[in-house]
């Protein structure tokens, strides 16, 4: 049996917590830690530094509740996804009735990035509705933007603050939610001429393009991730787009951009990227790759064009 | 007794042309290194032998090699018996004829040959693929080298670059990779170029053709030269070792393929770092 708020609910029962103040955060999360503790299901914390900290002196000593580093699973969203998915499945097997978890993404995660995470907050409805899990998403107010707050409702069935929990007005099912165009913060990068432009490139052009402009800058690693990353697109842009597919890659201080267009509508999959296709067909698994494998991906649909952004190094640019 | 690290030379090169004069040229100079090297040569063609003979009089020592014995010009039926070769049969003719050469004194043996007849339909293309490879293997050990020469247009690029991909060395460019033979103390072959999603089913074919034997439950693949492999053909890597009870075993620089390994959960696949 269920306890708590999801008690008699089947799958994700999936919670917004919009705080004020520190005080209100503990005012909400501290009961439903206990309470997860108490009614003997797995509870675990996933929040920054500094609120972890907040909610670790507020628990009493030895509480059994399990903390986990919120800025590694929060490092990307489709790994999010499945290294929730993961746990999620472990305590399941372990015979969990339901799961408790509190988590919050990074306060960069609120700013030009915002556009992915507002994706994965949606997909995660549908994403972790085969578990038991009954999860709060904290957002400080004091720092989240006004735009983003709206999102959160959006993506948010329910809201629940010191006040008392309520469902959420706006909130839009996933697949119309994730359908609806989003337009990304524009790099600034792009209003400079790319370094490299080409047009209808095969995969092999398009993976010499990533080495050609390397000098450094990335880490063995992050490059070769975003040149598997830009294999994936251009192959997916060249079997299931509409020519031309054009590419063109921008070099700054601390990251390197790639757009990759063509002139088809793109995935038609709403979790596209976010979540591996079933079938294995479309693209789909190569644009879950790609999400996996870049510090930022955007997604954008506009003047008869499908355009994906992908960004290796810092993705939090300012203007 | 084979010594697997012997160092002996190894040439074993794909030659595709659409002007069979220009192969003749090419072929020329592979004849030429081989009797400078003091190797048997043999040019193997289609045909009666009297008009090759006549074009490669030119090639400085090639009539007098003739007279000596020390080049050949071989009947095509003769060499490769058979309308689709069979292949351990057929590498067992160039081990005895390899041998043959080294206790008349020569230093190894070299055959330039214009297979193309041989590759015609999908059962001789299959078999002769799957020579290609063992044959490959015997050249790692012992000192034949060998030149094949396939006609693009009778051929068609798809067949070309089935049989160029066999080879450590080709001259076809729109090939990316390479699966061919090392030392049989290094793994059970070499891997280099690129494969991915557009390559992805000529790899399957060419994993296929060579028929990899794995060793201690284990194919390793020599992937030094690998510059880039996607999840298909990992996951393309991975069913063909679960079919011969085995963990691939990808020891290559490219570190991505180990984070593709777990994030698509091919746990008969191992990757190892290697320069």
């Amino acid at each position: 049996m269920r306890t708590g708020a999801g008690a008699g609910h089947e799958g994700y029962y999936h919670e917004a917590v919009p705080y004020r103040s520190d005080e209100e955060l503990l005012a909400v999360v501290l009961p439903f830690l206990l309470g997860g503790v108490s009614a003997g299901e797995p509870t675990v914390v996933a929040l920054g530094e500094r609120t972890a900290t907040l909610v670790r002196a507020a628990l009493p000593a030895g509480s059994g509740v399990t903390f986990l580093p919120g800025g590694d699973l929060y490092a990307r969203p489709a790994v999010a996804i499945r290294s929730y998915q993961r746990m999620l499945a472990g305590y399941l097997a372990e015979g969990a009735r339901q799961i408790r978890i509190v988590g919050e993404v990074p306060p960069a995660a609120l700013g030009v990035t915002w556009d992915w995470w507002a994706r994965y907050e949606s997909a995660i409805n549908h994403a972790y509705d085969s578990f038991p899990l009954w999860s709060m998403c904290a957002y400080d107010t004091r720092i989240t933007p006004s735009a983003v707050l709206r999102d959160v409702l959006r993506t948010h069935p329910r809201v629940v603050t010191a006040d008392g929990r309520r469902p959420s007005e706006t909130y839009t099912e996933p697949k119309a939610y994730l359908s609806e165009e989003r337009s990304p913060v524009p790099d600034p990068l792009q209003r400079t001429p790319p370094l490299v432009e080409l047009v209808d490139p095969s995969p092999t052009q398009a993976r010499q393009a990533i080495h050609q402009v390397d000098s450094g800058l990335l880490p063995t690693d992050e490059l070769e991730d975003l040149v598997v990353a830009v294999s994936e697109v251009v192959t997916n842009a060249l079997r299931h787009g509409r020519p031309p597919v054009r590419f063109r890659l921008w070099v700054g201080a601390d990251r390197v951009v790639v757009a990759v267009s063509d002139e088809g509508g793109g995935p038609t999959d709403p979790f596209a990227g976010l979540l591996p296709t079933a079938d294995g067909g479309a693209g789909g698994l190569g644009l879950w790759i790609t999400y996996q494998s870049c510090n930022h991906v955007a997604l954008h649909r506009g003047q008869g064009a499908f355009t994906l952004r992908l960004t290796a190094g810092n993705p939090h640019f300012t203007d | 007794m084979i010594n697997p690290r012997a160092v002996v030379p190894y040439g074993h090169v794909c030659w595709s042309y659409d002007d069979p004069a220009a192969f003749e040229r090419r072929a020329r100079r592979f004849l030429a290194d081989g009797l400078a090297a003091g190797e048997r040569v043999w040019y193997v063609a289609p045909g009666p032998p009297e008009p090759v003979v006549e074009r490669l009089a030119g090639l400085v020592g090639f009539t007098e090699a003739l007279r000596r014995g020390a080049a050949l010009v071989p009947g095509l039926d003769s060499t490769y018996p058979g309308g689709v070769i069979e292949p351990v049969e057929q590498v067992r003719r160039f081990t005895a004829a390899t041998e043959e050469a080294l206790a008349a004194g020569y230093t190894g043996l070299r055959v330039v040959a214009d297979v193309t007849p041989l590759v015609r339909t999908p059962a001789q293309l299959r078999a002769f693929a799957r020579y290609e490879h063992a044959i490959d293997r015997y050249m790692r050990l012992r000192p034949l080298a060998g030149m094949c020469g396939y006609h693009r247009a009778a051929l068609g690029d798809r067949t070309i670059a089935e049989l160029a991909c066999l080879h450590p060395v080709s001259n076809v460019p729109d090939v990316l990779f390479r699966l061919y033979a090392c030392h049989p103390g290094d793994g059970a072959a070499a891997l280099a170029g690129e494969l991915d999603t557009l390559n992805h089913e000529m790899f399957a074919t060419a994993l296929e053709h060579a028929d990899l034997s794995p060793v201690g439950g284990e194919l390793v693949m020599r992937a030094g030269d690998l510059r880039f492999i996607d999840h298909n053909c990992l996951t393309r890597l991975h069913d063909y070792a679960g079919v011969r009870d085995a963990t691939a075993v990808l020891r290559t620089p490219w570190t991505a393929a180990a984070r593709l390994v777990e994030l698509l959960g091919l746990s008969g696949v191992r990757v190892e770092a290697a320069r």
